[in-house]
């Protein structure tokens, strides 16, 4: 059965209607159907957290989820979580301390950041660390990770 | 990686599920978070025709008291403070299976089921196809144990020992109605890296239920792996126990990702309940387990390593139960 339905999703607040067969997963969709490429496509295998997404507000890995299986749910991508050219709090604080070397591991690592903040708007570093603890980074070594994540918690009003 | 082209079917009912498993015996997979089976089906093993989701299960995903459904994500069973009191070895395993990302997905039901693992066989199909498949996916011989006709894959599974030691039960669904049995009897102990559990074809698992009386009992779970914030289990050991002054009231312990399944240790720990724990009892208790396990070379770390360490977290975890220390 090689039939293409048509999926209905939510993507970063807007309706988005594309035609996927059912093993069509999540990750391949964003980049390749809907060219939201922002989401990284790592090991494609669950252990580097590139490709994150918020599904209902919490960070999942795209690469081993169903596009299918994310109908009816608020899908969240690198793209969705700035303000128009108003960078996010957690961005902002990645570019201000340097937390971003090459760039690839970023937009997973601002995702977990953003839905790590929701949930506690004041981590203590223990809490940074193990929320951080599913993405991979080659290159800055984590400490600017962690430090611009706190920055981004302090600046938050509140 | 693309998957390869599968009809993918969304039950709403457990009888539903079961129904359409018996239909496609032998040509479906059952699908929960997909942390497991879909990196398998990327590098093409074991590929199915047919995925049954069980998302839409209402029944499957539903949590009450001691009755945890079997489409439980591992995220919400670690947020539960509730949960953790009650049953700390069970939370503890649930706190350090692979990543917080990867736990937002992964299910209760998936963990217990999940696919046996070797350096052989968690591999592209480029690497398999390169040294010659093996037994367990589109081969004839195995890598590990050449003289054998058997597969040795390892089952790395981290709630399995801990919700053993507590005693808790499956509950399954199949055509015949359901059933209900202890967690380790879900595993073939007569069987193998492929044939490793003991479900009929079509059954599904429902839900676990973890009894009441074990609420509060001191338990605890310990894991080696290569990275603590990642890795599967290159060993993992659970204990339960009470304590009866200075006299030891009760004791479980279970291992797993040393075997082809999770085991526990009752002719063992039977010789040690009703007596003082003294630490020669300790180490002796710890070398026995040692002595008992079996594992094979097929995992990041030498089996002989994994032997030691084996009794040196029976030895700790049991320490720090019955000193009454609470999780690391
Ligand atoms: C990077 C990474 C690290 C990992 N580290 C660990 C680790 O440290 N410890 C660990 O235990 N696991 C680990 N895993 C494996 C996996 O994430 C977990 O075991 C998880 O709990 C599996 O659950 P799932 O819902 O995703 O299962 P799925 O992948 O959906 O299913 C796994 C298997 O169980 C079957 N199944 C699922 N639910 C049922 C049911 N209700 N009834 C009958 N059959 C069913 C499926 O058909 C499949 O064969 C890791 C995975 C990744 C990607
Ligand atoms: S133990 Fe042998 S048969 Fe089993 S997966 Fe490894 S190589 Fe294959
Ligand atoms: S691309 Fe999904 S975890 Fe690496
Ligand atoms: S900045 Fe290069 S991988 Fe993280």
């Amino acid at each position: 059965m090689t039939s293409q339905p048509i999926l209905r999703l939510r993507i970063n607040g807007q309706p988005v209607e594309t035609p996927a067969p059912p093993e069509r997963i999540l990750l391949d969709l964003l980049r390749e159907d809907l060219r939201l490429t922002g989401t990284k496509r790592g090991c494609d295998l669950g252990t580097c957290g590139c490709c994150t997404v918020l599904l209902d507000g919490r960070p999942t890995l795209s690469c081993l989820t169903l596009a299918h299986l994310a109908e009816g749910r608020e899908i969240t991508t690198i793209e969705g979580v700035s303000t128009g050219t108003a960078l996010h709090p957690v961005q902002r604080a990645f570019v201000d301390l340097g937390a971003t070397q090459c760039g690839f591991c970023t937009p997973g690592f601002v995702l977990t950041a953003v839905a790590l903040l929701r949930e506690r708007p004041r981590p203590t570093r223990d809490q940074v660390v193990e929320a951080i603890a599913g993405n991979l980074c080659r290159c800055t070594g984590y400490t600017k990770i962690i430090e611009a994540i706190e920055a981004a918690a302090r600046a938050a009003p509140g | 990686m693309h998957l390869e082209p599968f009809e993918l079917h969304r039950p709403t009912s457990v009888e539903e599920a079961a129904g359409l498993a018996r239909t496609h015996a032998g040509r479906c997979d059952f699908l929960a978070g997909g942390t497991d089976l879909l990196p398998n089906y990327k590098m093409h093993i074991n590929l199915r025709p047919h995925l049954i989701s069980l998302d839409r299960v209402g029944e499957m995903t539903h949590r009450e008291g001691g009755r945890v459904g079997a489409m439980t994500r591992l995220a919400e069973l670690e947020r539960d403070a509730a949960f953790a009191r009650d049953y700390p070895g069970v939370a503890e395993a649930a706190r350090q299976v692979a990543t917080p990302l990867v736990r937002a997905s992964a299910t209760v039901g998936g963990n217990l089921l999940v696919e046996t693992r070797c350096f052989f066989f968690n591999q592209s199909q480029f690497w398999r196809a390169s040294l010659g498949f093996c037994l367990k996916a589109d081969g004839d011989r195995c890598h590990v144990v050449p003289q054998k006709a058997v597969c040795y894959a390892t089952f790395s599974g981290d709630l399995a020992p801990a919700l053993m030691v507590v005693g808790a039960e499956v509950e399954v669904a199949g055509p015949d109605g359901r059933r209900r049995f202890p967690v380790g009897a879900l595993y073939d102990a007569a069987g193998d890296g492929i044939r490793r559990v003991t479900l009929a074809p079509g059954e599904v698992v429902v839900a676990v239920h973890l009894p009441a009386e074990a609420r509060g009992r001191p338990s605890g779970y310990a894991k080696l792996r290569a990275r603590p914030s990642f890795d599967f289990p290159e060993l993992g050991v659970a204990v339960a126990l009470s304590r009866d002054g200075d006299r030891l009231a009760a004791l479980r312990v279970a291992t797993g990702g040393l075997e082809p399944h999770p085991r526990e240790f009752d002719a063992i720990t039977a010789r040690y309940v009703g007596e003082p724990l003294s630490p020669e009892r300790l180490d002796a208790l710890a070398a026995e387990v040692q002595a008992a396990v079996r594992p094979v070379h097929n995992t990041a770390y030498p089996p002989d390593y994994r032997k030691r360490m084996t009794g040196v977290f029976v030895r700790r975890t049991v320490e720090r139960l019955w000193s009454g220390g609470t999780a690391a």
